[in-house]
């Protein structure tokens, strides 16, 4: 069950490069933001998939409680940026 | 400066998400001491909450409810926490922060006592360290010059 955790975890990884290239490229700065956040949660599960590589998810899941907290806390404040430059 | 935004999903979400986000902070500075977090990072919570608060309902609402004396007063308070504890260790014949020294004053045994001292510690962290990122991101999103300072200097000019 490890492995499987394990290859889950790096396919999610190179999912982010993926995404990544929306972020730096991307057309527009609402795909920046969408992307942005869709990094966010990769970056979520990758921790929780960590927490279970190390059997101690009762710790990792406080943490990424947090960052989906601030993830959303940050793109919130992004569209909030732009709506003011507009 | 931050106006109220007119969106009602955003305005809900956020009224209805602050709590909660208070909340988790309040847990992760009690539960510091067998999980991940403490004073520290449930403090930066609660200032995130409050930034959620002042991004989505604008300057005038955040300021009615946490104006700016009391952040300043919460972040002192914070500070004499800390430093009250220690020093009662230190007059209680301990070192600095030697909460077992403590035991005396709260008549448990010394090892309850170092769990209930280090709690105190980490409130009066988050305290402080609510109080200085709240003000760091008024401060920064006002850029430092108050609506009703901006009025009194106005009115200021006209007269003189």
């Amino acid at each position: 069950m490890n492995e499987f955790f394990i290859a889950a975890g790096l396919a999610l990884c190179l999912l982010v490069f993926l995404v990544l290239y929306r972020v730096i490229f991307g057309p527009g700065v609402f795909n920046r933001i969408a992307a942005s956040s869709a990094i966010g949660t990769k970056t979520l599960i990758i921790l929780l998939i960590l927490g279970y590589v190390y059997n101690r998810v009762d710790m990792f899941i406080d943490i990424s409680m947090v960052y989906a907290l601030l993830n959303f806390i940050g793109c919130i404040a992004a569209a909030k940026y732009l709506e003011m430059e507009r | 400066m931050i106006v109220s935004s007119d969106d009602i999903i955003i305005k809900t979400i956020a009224r209805i998400f602050v709590p909660f986000i208070q909340l988790y902070a309040l847990y992760v500075i009690m539960h510091g001491h067998y999980s991940p977090g403490g004073g520290f990072q449930g403090g930066v919570i609660l200032g995130a909450s409050m930034a959620l608060l002042l991004i989505t309902h604008g300057y005038d609402e955040v300021k009615r409810r946490l104006p700016e004396g009391v952040v300043m007063l919460l972040g002192s308070v914070g500070v004499l926490i800390y430093a009250g504890i220690g020093l009662t260790c230190l007059l209680l014949g301990g070192n600095y922060l030697d909460y077992s020294q403590l035991s005396v004053i709260l008549h448990v045994d010394p090892a309850h006592a170092r769990s209930l001292g280090i709690l105190g510690v980490e409130l009066g962290v988050g305290f402080t360290v609510m109080a200085v990122m709240y003000s760091i991101f008024f401060d920064i999103s006002t850029g430092g010059i108050l609506p009703e300072d901006q009025k009194q200097e106005e009115k200021l000019e006209s007269e003189g």
